[in-house]
């Protein structure tokens, strides 16, 4: 069939190579290349890039390429119960604590929501302009029948950003302290911010039924977790080296020099951390509705599946006022907490 | 002089790199600075290192930059490990210590004053004062009230409440030295304390620390590159050249007797007249000459006598001790005194030649 059919030959392989099976599926790609070939009766000469596929052609032994993903897949299927075991039980507390959110949601009134929101709003920014700015988006939103999926999704964004700061924080402090651990974890994050958020799913799916919360939690929280940590470890890091010193000439332990010392003047780089954890968590939110997710990503995929383009505008518009909403809050409240801790650069 | 030796450095060696324990024979057998590095790549920090701090002193470690001083200085509390040697605290062997034993020293025992503050930005003057306390898990009233009253000594009263980036770089430093003192160490560590300030500001923070000193008696160690300050407060100076110890003495002796070329340097930018005594300058004259002229006590300094004679070049003083005249001072000789001396042979004789010099010794 190819040019490889020589070299299988010449290196006396033809016996390993006809033991193989032809088994499995037959290609489109091969059918289309037997058709080709039928026709123009050459291709002897011909030497495509030695993949799988052109090599399993000369030679059945090898495997193709789908036997490879196929196989994976099978390898995924057989430690899949094995997975659920320990995992099942280690991620029920997130399913518990997103229907818990939801439920909030849903039983306390909107308009103790709406209060109960604004006074957090205020709390973390002291500024009545912003509180006025989340005042009015809230209104807009109800105004348009949105409210009640809004606060769905803010129930599941808070939840997600919630875990990922108890779970980051550690994380990029270990990573501050411990080099080897870092160049171990960066690889890990680097991953994790670069993978398209569709496939965090997939697997996903595999493990976990649709209709359980941890499935779109724990992918919201894989995909978000990691400008917390990033953002933690170079606060920590940008901590002043004199200041350290000092710290360390006046005798503190490890414990005393991290919670009064690095802790408090790494904030403002830990704060924008969280204010991009928070951003992650809702566009990621959108996705997670393929996977059952409430609130606005809903309303999207509806505008997506039956093509009602104002349904489908409407939620992404709402969806960019909830954005603004918490970035200025974050920014507000870091302002805030950044003008506590400067001093360093008069 | 002869206080109780509270702190010792003893055959101290520090070397950076790969393998320093390696490396400390090869220096010890005489191995060269650039030879370590070539041959090696390895940086000798600290060679044979040997001083002692008496209690109550003011031990000036001095040195430009490069020369290892605040490397050396780490090593007094242990931020920085010696390769070999050992750092005696009350004669125990800080090197020995296990880190938790260190913690305890350096919470207890050192306190330290840094060139650049390092104070804490995100605490008020307060709390930056009352950290070693608050470290040591002392009550928070006591803490705050003893942090108070350092603020107050230090001439800081009303800025309990401010932020260190609201106030001036001399303030700082107040705050960074009542920091240190509030900690109640005997010993108090100064790494180019008052090298980040202004002439005038310097000025006040060593009138400050003498008078500190005259109530408190601390064992201090202090580093500087500026022999002006080293002299106005050293008891005892240590120079430092490439991680070496090139002399050690008390100022005058430094002054007038250079060890060598790189002492001689630094002694040559100095302001003689602030330490040189007008004996030093003191020439024979006759008893009836002496007593026309007005006196100087043997023991003022040159500038005192400038400023005695307003400047005029052309004035001379009789020089008396213990109520004898010890001979006559032109101001013409204190001016040609002011010159850097000759490399090796100092113009300024030293004050044991200039008493034999006023032989005709006669009663006033």
């Amino acid at each position: 069939m190819s040019g490889y059919n020589a070299v299988f030959e010449s290196l006396g392989l033809q016996g390993w190579c006809s033991a193989g099976t032809q088994g499995g599926p037959v290609t489109l790609a091969q059918l289309l290349a037997k058709a080709k070939a039928n026709q123009a009766g050459a291709g002897e000469g011909s030497l495509p890039f030695p993949s799988l596929d052109a090599l399993n052609s000369a030679c059945p032994a090898i495997p193709r390429t789908r036997d490879m993903t196929s196989a994976i897949e099978h390898g995924f299927l057989t430690v899949r119960d094995g997975l659920k075991v320990v995992l099942d039980p280690l991620t029920q507390p997130l399913s518990w604590l997103l229907e818990l959110s939801l439920k909030v949601v849903d039983l306390v009134p909107w308009w103790l929501m709406i209060l109960a929101l604004l006074a957090l709003t205020w709390w973390l920014s002291r500024s009545l302009r912003i509180t006025a700015l989340a005042g009015s988006i809230l209104l807009a939103l109800g105004l348009v029948d949105h409210l009640h999926y809004a606060l769905q999704t803010m129930a599941i964004v808070f939840t997600c950003t919630l875990i990922c700061i108890l779970a980051g924080l550690p994380i990029g402090i270990l990573m501050s302290r411990s080099e080897r651990f870092k160049s171990a974890a960066l690889p890990v994050l680097d991953m994790l911010q670069t993978l398209p958020s569709f496939v965090y799913l997939i697997p996903l799916i595999f493990l976990f039924s649709v209709t359980e919360p941890k499935l779109y939690g724990i992918a919201i929280i894989l995909y978000a977790i990691v400008p917390v940590v990033r953002l933690t470890d170079l606060g920590i890091r940008q901590v002043d080296g004199s200041v350290g010193e000092a710290a360390e000439s006046f005798g503190m332990s490890g414990w005393q020099r991290l919670t009064s010392v690095e802790l408090p003047l790494a904030l403002p780089s830990i704060m924008a951390g969280v204010n991009q954890t928070i951003m992650m968590a809702l566009s990621m939110v959108v996705i997670a509705s393929l996977v059952s997710a409430p609130g606005l990503g809903v309303l999207v995929l509806r505008g997506i599946n039956n093509l009602e383009l104002g349904v489908g505008l409407v939620a992404g518009l709402a969806i960019v006022l909830l954005a603004i909403a918490f970035d200025r809050v974050t920014k507000a409240s870091m302002a805030r907490l950044s003008a506590q801790s400067k001093g360093y650069n008069p | 002089m002869n206080q109780a030796i509270k702190m010792a450095v003893r055959g101290c060696y520090k070397i950076f790199g790969s393998a320093p324990e390696q490396m400390v024979e090869r220096v010890r057998a005489g191995m060269s600075k650039t030879e370590l590095l070539q041959q090696h790549a390895h940086v000798c920090g600290l060679r044979d290192i040997n001083v002692d701090m008496r209690a109550g002193q003011i031990t000036v470690i001095m040195g430009l930059s490069g020369s290892g001083k605040s490397t050396l200085i780490r090593h007094l509390n242990g931020l920085i490990a010696p390769t070999a040697g050992e750092i005696l605290l009350d004669g125990v062997d800080l090197t020995a210590l296990s880190a938790n034993e260190l913690r305890e020293v350096r919470r207890s025992s050192i306190s330290m004053v840094f060139q650049n503050f390092a104070l804490m930005p995100h605490q008020t003057v307060l709390q930056n004062v009352g950290l070693a306390k608050r470290v040591r898990g002392e009550p928070a009233a006591q803490v705050e009230a003893d942090a108070r009253r350092w603020l107050a000594r230090l001439g800081l009263a009303g800025f309990e409440d401010r932020y260190p980036h609201q106030l001036s770089g001399g303030m700082q430093q107040r705050v960074g030295i009542a920091r240190a003192l509030s900690s109640d160490a005997d010993v108090l560590l100064m790494d180019e304390a008052f090298s980040a300030l202004d002439p005038l500001t310097r000025k006040d923070m060593q009138d400050l620390l003498l008078e500190l000193q005259r109530e408190l008696f601390k064992t201090i160690v202090f580093i500087t590159h500026d022999l002006d300050e080293a002299l106005r407060i050293a008891d005892h100076i240590v120079m430092l050249k490439d991680g070496e110890v090139v002399q050690q003495g008390d100022p005058q002796s430094i002054v007038l007797h250079p060890a060598n070329e790189y002492v001689e340097r630094f002694v040559n930018d100095i302001n003689r007249a602030r330490l040189l005594r007008v004996e030093s300058l003191a020439q024979p004259a006759s008893v009836e000459e002496l007593r026309r002229l007005e006196r100087i006590d043997a023991t003022q300094t040159l500038e005192h006598a400038l400023t005695q004679a307003g400047g005029d070049p052309d004035r001379a003083f009789a020089v008396m001790r213990e109520g004898h005249f010890a001979g006559m001072l032109h101001l013409r000789d204190v001016i040609r005194a002011m010159l850097p001396g000759q490399p090796g042979k100092p113009q300024v004789q030293p004050p044991a030649a200039a008493v034999r010099a006023g032989l005709n010794i006669h009663q006033a």
